[in-house]
């Protein structure tokens, strides 16, 4: 019994390895691809000859030197920063504040606000883009960066007000007592008890949101056209090759280069960054 | 959901406090606080999500030059066009097909991961989240770049297994394809880190009980595994219908709805009409064909949380 | 005339600067005049520059701040630029328009008569086709511009051709309209064009036009529905498009494209280019941005470029163009250095200067500045680029022709016509199920 059971695991590992191979090999290839495109010559990129998957004609940096030489990358590069700071700073206020409230100050209706909050991170982007544009073109908003960040939170507060009360509503109740009978009003008990305690939940609230309004791309698209309002995602996308004939080396340093920040935030925060992902289903 | 929970649990331990009086002052401060913490999510809610959407339905009964009222028009007009069917079978085929990969995929890596000895697999795990990290606009460009016609690396792969080129992105059947596969790049890490942690949640011991029954790989899979994992599965089928259905960014850099707008989804068919070809009412009606949709999930996904937790 | 307005406006600057002291805001007097542009990116390297600088001295001189947003065709950029201007009410001073697009946007864009009557009083009439698309109602609603105004000729590699179809374009289009012969020109129809393509198919060279939601594809196919006298719609707002003419048209596509490469569907506007440059294209139709690149980088293709007419159908010969205007915001806050501005671009020596920039691709609007001598001269090969403006009977019409701008402008940017075409050759929809959509789509257009 033991050894067929140890048999079975050195088979099972086999096949899953084999498996896992697979699926990295699906996941890894676009970025793969995208990076020795970035530093082949135009001429390699062109050429039909050879083997396309590594370089052979010697790497080179011009396409990433052109980018910030040559094209807005870096203006797009500046206004993605201008938007996703503020909008990051006020979502996480709206968002803790609303989930303190929502967790800890239980009033009449809280439980529907509640739902509520769930209903409407259920309304997409795709649907609301339409009735923004009208409404940023009143305010006068349109063609300006800072539309961007009117509109942002939408996307990141629902989220991020469901995910810090999943956390708040895990910090014992004995922590509000205690700071209760020594006479800490709330906004007291919110800054100093309970966020330091939450500081998990906060950062993988901190990373979504992050996360969002950088990759964020309907909204600028449809409301910025400017190419010093451009963010990163919808300038590289349009804006950052023009008319140039061939393009992909240049693009490909671009879109890469603008992955990076999410990339990087990922990587260095990551047990953060999946314990966000996964608190909405495993307490559900 | 924790909020029935919270609620009920907040207010007991003030119960049992001091004086009656002192009791209710508290709770009404407690409640004139709470309620006040919560106001700019309300105001986000209520001004920048409830407002627009029925701005958007009042759109979508105006004529193109928004001049007069045109009542259903815009609705009638799409329903009898061509295109319009076309977009709505696309966006079902789109979503169905795209769902139930992600989450066969999902699953598949998730049990593969999962059986790793623990230690070997934090770093699968984090090299799988890639996709879905990496700026879906931006990584559709990697992918629009993989598909290019005279110099697809993925038709130069085929090639070495003796498959003939594919038509990527000019053939409606391929570009379909095509956009799925990215959909599916993109949203199968998402499925697998929450499977993932699902099946963390199960407790050995049934595992282990079982296999003392000899029972095998296979039938512990579909007796305690999936059985185990339904309400996650059932939640994120639910979700991921919602979010797949409101896909905007692979249609929009890969095919812009093309070849013929058989690529064309609600969102990017709306975008379209609405701002490419100045029709906004026509474009907000188009969206909002979606809600009724993402209405009926919603509403599942509700009833499913409520009696996990009842 | 252009110092006039300068003279006027520098009058004008110069008391506003004494009435602002006078009234002490000494910060009006360093104030200047701003202006933006949106302007095309330019496929030939290098154009964007000479016109850059035209600009910014004019605007040394004037006093004007400048400021100019190249923007790129690519993804119809430019196109969703002006698009969401219009809905903005806010955006750049002067605008580039393509083809159509100032008819969308009219009701808020400046008449410029008065630029236009003063540059045709100077220099002679706009051509037909200018003026068909920016005059309408009696207003100039836009100002025909040679930047980036292009024509869509054959661009043929004349060995190939010869070689492998026996057919020399070189002698049939020869450098001197004076020295065509006749009877020969006549026989270049869609039929020996056919069997041309047939056999630099079969060499391994095919031709390649696209078939595609992109302007190239609207600005071959248009034409070649004319020439077959298909029309969409006519000018008094009847649909015509269902007619033999049109099913015949689409049974000839159908043929040619047998001879060509499959991915012509996904072409994007830059994919012809590629397809000549790369040297395994035999014949596109494009203006000679795929030969100014080709120069660059593969000059061996680009000396065997020639450039002529488009063959002749059942009901004539009919040439495809994208011709730019530019346009004037009413809700722009410079609207008289606008305007004057574009006088000063539309002179004669400005658009020599911005002709030669871009190496022949840009034809002038007003017809007395064909007289540029760079066609004939231009080379490798010498002659190549002379039939690139029309020489002989082509008609110039943009698709979407002769319907009313209104309509004609959303039968161009609905790509009307490639999609009805791609129905049919790929999509194996019947001739007269596709032509029936087709109709059905401009009764759409018709919606107010």
């Amino acid at each position: 019994m033991i050894r067929s059971r140890r048999s079975r695991r050195t088979t099972a590992l086999f096949v899953c390895y084999g498996a896992i191979a697979l699926f990295m090999l699906f996941f890894l290839f676009p970025p793969y691809w995208m990076a020795i495109t970035s530093l082949k010559t135009n001429q390699e990129i062109e050429s039909l000859k050879g083997i396309p998957l590594i370089i052979q004609e010697g790497v080179t940096l011009r396409h990433y030197r052109d980018l910030f030489a040559k094209t807005d990358f870096l203006v797009y590069f500046k206004n993605s920063v201008l938007v996703t700071v503020p909008v990051v700073l006020l979502s996480m206020a709206i968002s803790i504040l609303a989930a303190y409230g929502l967790s800890r100050l239980g009033f009449a209706g809280a439980a529907v606000i509640g739902t509520g909050v769930f209903l409407v991170y259920l309304v997409p982007d795709s649907l609301l883009f339409i009735p923004f544009f009208k409404i940023l073109a009143w305010l006068g908003l349109l063609n300006s960066k800072w539309a961007l960040v009117v509109v942002y939170p939408t996307a990141i507060v629902p989220f991020c007000t469901w995910l810090l009360i999943g956390y708040f509503a895990s910090i014992p109740k004995e922590l509000d007592e205690a700071a209760l009978v020594d006479g800490a009003n709330h906004l007291q008990m919110l800054l100093r008890i309970f966020l330091p305690v939450a500081v998990p939940g906060i950062i993988a609230a901190t990373i979504f949101a992050f996360t969002v309004s950088w990759s964020a791309f309907l909204y600028p698209l449809a409301f910025t056209f400017s190419s010093n309002q451009q963010v990163l995602t919808a300038g590289t996308v349009t804006s950052l090759i023009k008319g140039d004939v061939y393009h992909w080396g240049g693009l490909m340093a671009g879109a890469l280069l603008a992955c990076l920040p999410p990339v990087l935030l990922y990587v260095f925060l990551m047990d953060y960054y999946i314990s966000g992902l996964t608190a909405g289903s495993t307490k559900a | 959901m924790h909020l029935h929970g919270t609620a009920v649990d907040v207010a007991a331990p003030a119960r049992v406090r001091s004086t009656r009086a002192r009791l209710s002052t508290r709770l009404r401060s407690r409640s004139a606080i709470g309620l006040l913490m919560c106001l700019p999510l309300l105001a986000v809610i209520v001004g920048l999500v409830v407002y627009p959407f029925f701005y958007a339905i009042y759109l979508s009964l105006l004529n193109k030059r928004e001049t007069a009222f045109i009542g259903l028009d815009n609705y009638r007009f799409l329903l009898s066009r061509d295109t319009f069917w076309l977009v709505v079978r696309t966006s079902f085929l789109f979503t169905f097909v795209a769902v139930l990969w992600k989450a066969i995929l999902g699953l598949t890596l998730a049990l593969v991961i999962h059986t790793l000895p623990t230690r070997g697999q934090r770093i699968w795990r984090g090299l799988s989240l890639i996709p879905w990290v990496m700026p879906l606009a931006l990584s559709s460009l990697g992918w629009w770049w993989i598909y290019e016609p005279t110099h697809s690396s993925l038709n130069w792969l085929l090639a070495l297994f003796g498959v003939n080129p594919k038509p990527w992105l000019s053939d409606p059947f391929w570009a379909r394809v095509a956009v799925i596969l990215v959909n599916v790049w993109y949203g199968t890490p998402f499925f697998m880190i929450t499977y993932l942690a699902g099946l963390k949640s199960i407790p050995q011991e049934l595992y282990e009980s079982s296999d003392i029954d000899g029972a095998s790989g296979p039938q512990q899979l579909r007796y305690i595994t999936l059985p185990m994992l339904k309400n996650i599965i059932a939640i994120t089928l639910l979700f991921s219908t919602i979010v797949t259905l409101a896909t905007f960014d692979i249609v929009r850099v890969l095919t812009r709805g093309g070849p013929r707008n058989y690529t064309h989804l609600f969102g990017t068919y709306a975008f379209e009409l609405g701002i490419a070809s100045g029709d906004v009412p026509l474009g907000a009606a188009v969206s909002l064909f979606m809600f009724p949709i993402l209405a009926v999930s919603a509403f599942f996904i509700l009833r499913g949380i409520r009696r996990s937790t009842a | 005339m252009a110092s006039q307005a300068r003279r006027d406006f520098l009058k004008t600057a110069a008391t506003g600067v004494a009435a602002a002291a006078a009234i002490g805001f000494p910060h009006v007097a360093r104030a200047q005049t701003k202006l933006t542009l949106g302007l095309w990116d330019h496929w030939v390297p290098g154009a964007n520059d000479v016109l850059k600088t035209i600009i910014e001295d004019w605007g040394k001189a004037n006093k004007v701040e400048i400021v100019i947003d190249f923007i790129t065709s690519i993804g119809n950029k430019l196109q969703l630029t002006g698009a969401a201007e219009y809905r903005a009410g806010t955006g750049h001073d002067i605008m580039a328009f393509s083809t159509w697009d100032g008819t969308f946007y009219k009701d808020k864009l400046e008449p410029l008569n008065e630029v236009a009557e003063a540059v045709i009083k100077r220099h002679g009439p706009y051509n037909e086709n200018a003026t068909y698309l920016s005059l309408q109602d009696g207003k100039w609603v836009t100002l025909p511009s040679p930047i980036g105004s292009h024509t869509y000729p054959l661009e043929t590699r004349m060995d190939l051709w010869k070689k492998h179809a026996g057919i020399d374009v070189q002698a049939l289009f020869p450098p001197d309209v004076k020295k065509r012969d006749q009877k020969k020109v006549e026989a270049w129809d869609w039929k020996m064009f056919l069997e041309g393509a047939k056999k630099v198919h079969a060499a391994g060279f095919p031709v390649g036009m696209s078939i595609a939601s992109n302007t190239d594809s609207n600005d071959w196919l248009g034409p070649l529905f004319a020439t077959y006298g298909s029309t969409p719609m006519s000018e008094k707002g009847d649909i015509t498009i269902d007619s033999e003419a049109t099913v015949a048209a689409l049974e000839y596509v159908k043929e040619l494209v047998q001879y060509m490469p499959a991915d012509i569907y996904g072409w994007d506007d830059a994919s012809n280019n590629r397809w000549l440059i790369s040297g395994k294209g035999s014949a596109i139709i494009n203006p000679p941005s795929a030969w100014t690149v080709a120069k660059r980088d593969r000059p061996e293709v680009a000396a065997q470029v020639w450039h002529h007419d488009a063959p002749r159908g059942p009901k004539g010969r009919f040439r495809g163009s994208l011709p730019f205007t530019w346009g004037v915001w009413s809700f722009g806050k410079n609207k008289k250095a606008a305007k004057d501005l574009l006088l000063h671009l539309s002179q004669k020596d400005q658009q020599w200067k911005t002709i030669t920039a871009s190496q022949g691709y840009d034809i002038p609007q007003t017809n007395a500045f064909l007289s540029h001598p760079i066609w004939n001269e231009i080379e490798p090969p010498k002659g190549g680029q002379y039939n690139y403006p029309v020489r002989g009977d082509e008609k110039l019409i943009v698709a979407g022709w002769p319907a009313k701008p209104d309509i004609g402008a959303q039968i161009y940017s609905r790509w009307l016509l490639p999609t009805m075409v791609a129905k049919f050759t790929q999509g194996g929809v019947p001739a007269k199920e596709a032509v029936k959509w087709a109709a059905s789509e401009l009764e759409g257009y018709k919606r107010g």
